[in-house]
């Protein structure tokens, strides 16, 4: 048979055996290196596992879910403690049942499983719940109370313990599991997918080394008045957004936003606010908690937010930054017009003027049109024209020549 | 501002094009100023990236009137909003389409499906651009649809200088910017700008053609494949407590021996019975029909494991005799009158099945109560025109699925973005 040939035991003992070379093979294999290199998934899940929140990672088996989470908790100095949740009874989450002398008497204690009870003793710990889909429904009745509650058997775990859990799309699930919405309502969602590029490099022998966020502790007052500032903002004047429950099939199992959801999306704008991190972070953990369609309303909320505000403009058209992208600034000189609107006074309307010069020697001059077309008509009877209208001159050619074009095409060309 | 002394490039036009752009198509205007302009000699037209960056050719601005640039404004700004790069590059993944060939048919495709629609009512089709009808192909598809059905080949011959960057086919050029360059918008900033596009139409949704309420409405909610709804509802089903494998009483845990005194339950399997009752009125076609019944027998076999277990229950006015299915071809399906799925409900129960799929188009009364089973509708969309099923009543109008069922809609598009 070729295996007794590949590794019988050769004569000469100096010779290395067959097992030894296969070592030196897999040693070889073994040997890859690391890179730095931004890895927002990873980012967001930090931030979240850090905010105390118990977070879903979504993905198909085999992307990387378990590596990710070791790597995690090597960062956090955290010990990690894996359950695989599909290989395990009910009993083993809510506790063996141990009959004592006298169970009427004293009762029948649940005894918790020996991960639990190291998991208290050490009092800190990162627990990760895997394969969750493919565990019997009664195995998942069991691990919610775990994660809701944070109790197995008699134990509860304490709050040094941050619990993650896994699970496959309900599409590559066999038996198509998916959560309850009260369930979907209490947990971040994360969609965990693989980079075509990390995994090519990889296997070359390279792979990724992210660097994980840091919460810098002299922000933390101002990102706590950030985040109720941007959520607020958007709750006051969106009052339907506070509860939406899922109603088609399609939303099904996902995030939803809630009361509840949305203190979770406060705190973790907050702990990015904190830690400097991205929109397309921040975007992974709004969408992840409140659900698409409200997560991206909140981020166009936060958008608005950082725009500079018309007043400071008002006051001085020459401080502050005019944002260069065309979408902005057309934003911001909207808003500039329409507060000289709500309080139309002389130095303000002049003030609006200057800034609109301002914005045409900066950049694009169709973005000023509208704008100076609603702030002439705002203008009252005895204010006199500003003199730096003349250099606005261009604009009323460029809108005149739209004009022009839209002569011909309706003149049939 | 006069023409761009490096590049010569007539800004001033270009920007009242785009201004006019904005004025006959409000909706986009957010989009349309979100985009950089970049002065490129190396661009055979107008080109965008994936980076929301336009890349312009000075001598086909001078070569343009306004009016016609207005139009290649809202061509370039819609392949991004419609994403078509990241479409593009998931058609590549998929169906295994790779070189230049490929990206050029992608371009095109893509182009048709912003043509066909985007021109009229103050725009004017430019130049040169591509319609489905030049190729001979129907109009109003996806460009998914539009890349199986042509080739390259003489008729496209005069389309092969086509060229709207790497954002209308997701393969980067050598001329653009790339992803470090200035200007370039991220990842999120894209999606913010199509969200508020999206926002504007929905919010305002009278001034938008129905191209792109539909855009608006499915940008960010993309439909799923109708076979994965059916089956997960199915397989949720079907998984339900008291069905399929669970742990049950009915018989003592082999760990019960460790502890004397205490009853464990042990895993059970009990596979699940399914009774598909399905719509035989002349109103669902049979093919609709039959893919739907394949797609509930293999999940319930997948589930189940054992055939006898799926019974199926025709029902017109009346239900007809209950089979149980052992191969999905083996079926004869009667009926062809008006429907009464009540008849059917009843004769299912009969079966005392787990779960109960109906198969119809929903042009039915349905039971009163909730039967004592887990229920998912697969609900073959139709659209209500008057007359077309009042014979009698005018005034009736079909009665919704009701709330304790799981309701999925079958042979709604599967790809539109």
């Amino acid at each position: 048979m070729p295996t007794r040939t590949l590794y019988a035991a050769t004569d000469t003992p100096a010779h290395p055996t067959q097992l030894d070379v296969a070592g030196d093979l897999l040693t070889l294999l073994r040997d890859t290196t690391t890179e730095p290199r931004p890895d927002n998934q990873l980012e967001a899940l930090t931030l979240a596992v850090a905010a105390d929140l118990p977070v879903l990672l979504w993905g198909e088996p085999g992307i990387g879910k378990t590596a990710a989470l070791t790597q995690l908790a090597a960062a956090l100095d955290l010990p990690l403690t894996t359950v695989i949740a599909s290989v395990h009874e009910p009993s083993d989450f809510s506790g063996l049942p141990v009959v004592g002398d006298d169970p009427a008497e004293q009762g029948v204690p649940m005894a918790p499983p020996d991960w639990a009870v190291r998991l208290v003793r050490a009092g800190r710990g990162l627990l990760f719940l895997d394969e969750l889909s493919t565990a019997p429904p009664a195995v998942q009745a069991a691990l919610l109370r775990l994660v809701l509650e944070r109790r197995i058997g008699a134990l509860r775990l304490p709050p040094g313990v941050r619990i993650v859990a896994a699970a496959n799309p309900r599409s590559s699930a066999a038996d198509g599991w998916e959560l309850s919405p009260p369930l979907a309502n209490r947990f971040v969602h994360l969609q965990w997918t693989h980079d075509h590029e990390v995994v090519v490099r990889g296997l070359g022998g390279t792979w990724p080394r992210a660097t994980l966020p840091r919460l810098d502790p002299e922000k933390l007052p101002g990102a706590v008045d950030y985040a109720r500032r941007a959520v607020c903002g958007l709750l006051t004047g969106r009052p339907k957004l506070v509860h939406q429950l899922p109603s088609s099939e399609t939303r099904r199992g996902g995030a939803w936003p809630s009361p509840r959801s949305w203190e979770m999306a406060l705190s973790l704008i907050a702990f990015a606010t904190a830690a400097g991190s991205s929109r397309e972070v921040l975007s992974l953990l709004a969408r992840g908690t409140v659900g698409d369609g409200p997560g991206l309303e909140l981020l166009a909320a936060v958008d608005r937010m950082d725009l500079p505000d018309p007043e400071t403009f008002l006051a001085d058209p020459s401080a502050g930054e005019l944002p260069e992208r065309g979408d902005l600034r057309q934003a911001v000189l909207d808003g500039v017009v329409a507060a000289v609107r709500n309080r139309p006074d002389r130095a303000r309307w002049d003030a609006a003027w200057a800034l609109l010069v301002r914005a045409l020697e900066t950049g694009a001059p169709d973005l000023v049109v509208v704008p100076a077309t609603t702030l002439a008509s705002l203008r009252r009877e005895n204010w006199d024209v500003p003199e730096s209208i003349e250099q606005l001159a261009g604009v009323v050619a460029l809108s005149q020549r739209a004009d022009r074009a839209a002569a011909t095409v309706k003149g049939g060309r | 501002m006069n023409p761009d002394p490096a590049t010569d490039l007539d800004l001033d036009k270009l920007f009242a094009a785009r201004l006019y752009a904005a004025r006959v198509r409000p909706y986009l205007a957010t989009a349309l100023f979100a985009l950089h302009t970049v002065a490129s000699r190396q661009v055979p037209t107008m080109a965008v990236d994936r980076h929301w960056r336009c890349y312009v050719s000075p001598g086909f601005v001078d070569r343009m009137p306004v009016e016609d640039l207005a139009g290649v404004w809202v061509h370039e700004v819609s392949h991004l909003l419609r994403d078509h790069h990241g479409r593009s590059d998931r058609l590549a993944r998929e169906r295994g389409l790779t070189g230049p060939g490929e990206r050029l048919r992608m371009n095109i495709a893509a182009d048709m499906e912003i043509n066909d629609d985007a021109y009229g009512e103050g725009l004017v089709t430019p130049e040169g651009a591509v319609q489905p009808k030049t190729l001979g192909l129907p109009a109003g598809n996806l460009m998914e649809d539009y890349l199986r059905w042509f080739r390259l080949g003489p008729r496209t011959q005069a389309l092969a200088w086509l060229d709207c960057g790497s954002g209308a086919d997701g393969l980067d050029r050598g001329w653009e910017l790339g992803p470090d360059g200035a200007h370039g918008l991220s990842e999120q900033q894209r999606d913010a700008v199509r969200f508020r596009v999206a926002q504007g139409i929905t919010g305002r949704p009278g001034s938008a053609p129905s191209g792109w309420r539909r855009w608006a409405e499915e940008a960010f909610h993309p439909p799923q494949p109708w076979r994965e709804l059916l089956g997960a509802a199915v397989r949720s089903a079907v998984s339900a407590p008291g069905a399929g494998e669970d742990y049950s009483y009915g018989r003592p845990s082999r760990r019960s021996a460790g502890l004397p005194g205490v009853v464990l339950p042990s895993l059970r399997r009990r596979p699940p019975r399914v009774c598909v009752v399905i719509d035989t009125s002349g109103s669902v076609s049979d093919a609709e029909l039959g893919s739907a019944l394949l797609e509930v027998a293999a999940i319930s076999r997948a589930v189940g494991g054992r055939r006898d277990l799926v019974t199926v229950v025709p029902c017109d006015a009346a239900a007809r005799v209950a089979q149980p299915l052992c191969r999905a071809e083996g079926i004869e399906l009667l009926g062809g009158g008006g429907t009464d799925l009540r008849t059917g409900f009843a004769k299912a129960l009969r079966t005392r099945p787990d779960a109960v799929v109906v198969l119809t188009d929903g042009q039915t009364p349905w039971p009163e109560r909730r039967p004592p089973c887990r229920t998912v509708v697969g609900l073959f969309p139709r659209r209500y025109e008057t007359g077309m099923y009042a014979e009698d009543d005018p005034d009736y109008v079909p009665d919704t699925p009701p709330d304790w069922a799981r309701v999925v809609e079958i042979g709604s598009a599967p790809v539109s973005r």
